[in-house]
């Protein structure tokens, strides 16, 4: 089955037709679209996976009533019927979820009788509003997570794994809140919009930037591995900071630990969309022109040269004249700087405070990144993709039981499945036939490992 | 160790970390004194919990899940192959363990045959998951960090998301516990009594720290594992092959920290799935535990027993009347130490070709 899913991507190949062939060939050894199809086949992959598990679940859960009955096919003649072996009942519907999950963030765009192939071509449903609700919300996810997958993605394009984003993101949130907060009283009105939002992305950016050089000093000058110190360094962001709001930032008038409640014209204003729903253009704007700003910088200076060749060949970056140790430090800072502003984004456009218990924005930036092959410009359809997750996990749960935990588990086997491209090469070249004459044990190991 | 080359690195890793140990000891004497001095009556009452017999027993009791992934750390990166996804490993045994014995138990109470048959399924599930982790890694080349990832953010997802299809929330109902081992004199002794007075699992981990040690410095396994780690080339032209030796490190990984998890959560009778969950970065820290114990189990038992110490010593500090500490400071202070820590051991000596891909060049 998961060779189906795997083989799919490369799609049907006729016999011997030289053409097609050449094209396919082509397509799988270029490496841009390659890594676009390994990351659409993980992702294919990974639904497949999923269908399988809400399956399994579905058999255990308890449930009035089956939401989803697998039937042996029978087979019915005039003369006779073949007997039906079984009927096994699923208390979660597996085509339900994934519709919800992807078509229900975006609103049901999709009209239920479009024929592509017999004529009506167009694929809306007549009374989609592209500016339905549920979509600011995919909209306002995506925003986040492109800030979060970028600052991931600066880091591993320089080689250094943060893992820390979630820590620095939650830093970068608590010091915009407070920040913000200081100095709300002092201007209000369009001009407090004007000074405020700036004020709170760019306090949220230097702590959080500070936030990241600490791992990257300890990597450069104490050779401490970053995997661990940032995986650490998340533990003690959640730690110290509860402890600070808690003990001395708390609103004196609620129950949990949160911040006061920031002024309303401290926030980006709607635009366009619903304003009950918190999600403003501009900061979608703002995201997508931090991601190709990130991408210039990394592609079209000598620093971002620096960058990237110290994560491919440290060695040879260092013969060159590249200062390793400042480089770790200030693409951590860099990076933790981005995730610092996926934080202020999210207090100044979403919750209005700074709360305790923030959403894992952070990991999910680690999957956005990878997933877009830690291109900046590919963070831009990640995020998107994981925002429409993140948006329709709360439809999936209106519309059935299957627990919201669900888009974790499709979060670890998309990076999974990311992480093993030979896989989907060696299915790759088993569909064309022949690849790029490189590694010959290859093809030879190919045959045993997918049965 | 025979071959001249790896004494010669032994020694050399001596000084730096014999710096190291010397560094966190002076630190935390230091830190003592300052607290003596701030507050003397807490340095005091500070002894008198690291003291403790209830201490000792708990330290050892957090040490378990840590030491035992450890251990299995070990052999998986000194075969070459760095397991990131310890932590995951610990995740979905623990969920199993528990899951099982209340599946066996069903109405009733969970009887010592249901607890340790638990504990096996459990040991089982983390194979299972290691091996997937090693096939993805041996055979199909994945980046190992990245697939150790996955492995970690699969099981974060999958054991919440099971515990949410079985029972409603993201936590487990509770089940029996196994019976304490009670050494009838021996447990009397004032401070070391809590070592003669433990769950099973305490012995357990004795036993598999000592096994690990033997089966990696005394056995020829442990030889090859070794050679698969630093010089795969060599093993390959000796005949042994070396995939094989890394797909058994990396599944004898997945059995240690098996046992890690199922005894984590069967100790307390419960699978708690909020959050970080709650193996809550056991796993990294198992990491550093036996980057700071230089690969050798023993030495990560004695990092692990640090760290648990400290965690330890947290919780005692938590019950201290008159001191408002704040807990969730107090919470961080293992986190914080491992950070020094790896901080001052600095650059361990991985193995060579850890991180690595081998390809067998003669086919």
């Amino acid at each position: 089955m998961s060779e189906d899913a795997g083989g799919g991507d490369a799609g049907p190949v006729p016999d011997s037709e030289p053409r097609w062939r050449q094209l396919l060939e082509r397509l799988v050894a270029a490496s841009a679209v390659e890594r676009f199809l390994i990351s659409f086949a993980a992702l294919l992959l990974s639904v497949a996976v999923g269908t399988v598990i809400i399956l399994v679940a579905g058999r255990t859960a308890t449930c009035e009533e089956a939401a989803f009955t697998l039937v042996s096919p029978v087979l019915r003649t005039p003369w006779f019927s073949t007997p039906e072996l079984f009927r096994l009942g699923f208390c979660y519907d597996p085509v339900t979820v994934f519709d919800r999950l992807f078509l229900g963030a975006l609103g049901d765009p999709l009209q239920d009788n479009w024929q592509p192939l017999t004529g009506d071509l167009n694929p809306f449903r007549a009374g989609w509003d592209p500016l339905a609700p549920q979509i600011a919300i995919t909209l306002r996810e995506t925003t986040i997570l492109a800030f979060t997958g970028v600052a991931v993605a600066v880091a591993f394009r320089a080689g250094i794994f943060n893992i820390g984003t979630q820590g620095q993101m939650v830093v970068g949130a608590l010091a915009t809140a407070l920040a913000v907060l200081a100095a709300a009283p002092l201007v209000s009105g369009v001009l407090g919009t004007l000074v405020l939002v700036p004020l709170g992305l760019g306090v949220g950016a230097v702590a959080g930037g500070f936030y990241g050089a600490i791992p990257g000093a300890l990597k450069a000058y104490a050779d401490a591995n970053e995997v661990i110190t940032t995986i650490m360094l998340n533990f003690v962001a959640t730690g110290v900071v509860f402890f600070l709001v808690d003990s001395y930032f708390t609103a004196p008038d609620t129950q949990s630990v949160e911040t006061a409640t920031l002024p309303e014209y401290a926030g980006f204003p709607s635009v366009v969309f619903d304003p009950r729903i918190d999600f403003s253009l501009l900061a979608l704007a703002f995201a997508l022109a931090t991601l190709v700003g990130v991408y210039l910088v990394l592609e079209h200076t000598a620093f971002g040269y620096d960058l990237r060749t110290s994560g491919i060949q440290p060695e040879s970056a260092e013969y060159g004249g590249v200062d390793a140790a400042r480089t770790v430090v200030s693409s951590m800072a860099i990076s933790g700087a981005l995730g610092g502003i996926a934080g202020a984004t999210y207090v100044l456009m979403v919750a209005g405070k700074f709360e305790t218990g923030f959403p894992a924005y952070g990991f999910d930036g680690i999957t956005v990144s990878i997933l877009a092959g830690n291109n900046p410009l590919g963070v831009a359809a990640a995020a998107l993709l994981f925002g429409t997750l993140k948006s329709g996990t709360t439809v999936v749960q209106f519309a059935t039981d299957v627990p919201p935990q669900l888009v974790g588990v499709l979060r670890g086997l998309i990076v999974l499945f990311v992480a093993m491209p030979e896989f989907f090469r060696m299915i790759g070249k088993r569909t064309v036939g022949t690849g790029r004459p490189r590694e010959g044990p290859v093809a030879a190991d190919g045959g045993e490992p997918d049965e | 160790m025979s071959e001249a080359t790896a004494t010669s690195l032994t020694e050399r890793l001596r000084t730096p970390r014999g710096v190291a140990v010397a560094a966190v000891v002076a630190l935390s004497l230091v830190a003592l004194a300052a607290l003596g001095l701030v507050a003397p009556g807490l340095l005091a009452e500070l002894l008198d919990i690291a003291t403790s017999r209830t201490t000792l027993g708990s330290a050892l009791r957090l040490s378990v899940p840590i030491a035992l992934a450890a251990v299995g750390g070990i052999f998986s990166e000194k075969s070459g192959v760095i397991n990131i996804g310890l932590e995951g490993l610990l995740i979905i045994s623990a969920f199993t363990a528990v899951f099982v014995v209340d599946t066996l138990a069903g109405n009733g109470a969970a009887t010592q045959t249901h607890v340790w048959t638990g504990f096996l399924a459990g040991v089982l599930a983390s194979t299972v998951l290691a091996v997937l982790f090693g096939v993805v890694c041996i055979e199909f080349r994945a980046d190992q960090i990245i697939a150790g990832l996955a492995v970690w953010l699969i099981a974060l997802g999958l054991a919440p998301f099971a515990a949410q299809v079985v029972y409603g929330a993201p936590n487990t109902t509770s089940v029996t516990v196994p019976a304490t081992i009670t050494v009838p004199v021996l447990s009397e002794i004032p401070f070391f009594g809590a070592l003669f007075d433990a769950s099973p699992f305490v012995y357990l981990m004795f036993g598999a720290v000592a096994a690990g040690w033997y089966l990696l410095n005394r056995t020829a396994f442990g030889r090859w594992v070794r050679a698969a780690g630093e010089n795969p080339k060599a093993l390959d032209t000796a005949g042994v092959d070396v995939s094989r030796v890394r797909y058994a490190a990396v599944t004898l990984s997945g059995v240690f920290s098996g046992m890690g998890g199922a005894a984590l959560s069967l100790s307390l009778g419960q699978f708690t799935g909020n959050g970080a969950t709650m193996v809550n970065g056991k796993g990294f820290i198992a990491i550093v535990a036996y980057l700071f114990g230089n690969y050798n189990p023993v030495g990560a038992f004695l990092s692990t027993l640090l760290f648990a110490g400290l965690d330890a010593l947290q919780t005692g500090l938590q019950n201290v009347a008159g001191y408002d500490l704040p807990s969730s400071l107090v919470r961080i202070i293992p986190f914080v130490s491992v950070i020094v820590v790896l901080a001052l051991v600095g650059r361990t000596r991985i193995p060579e070709a850890a991180g690595d891909h081998y390809e067998s060049g003669e086919e």
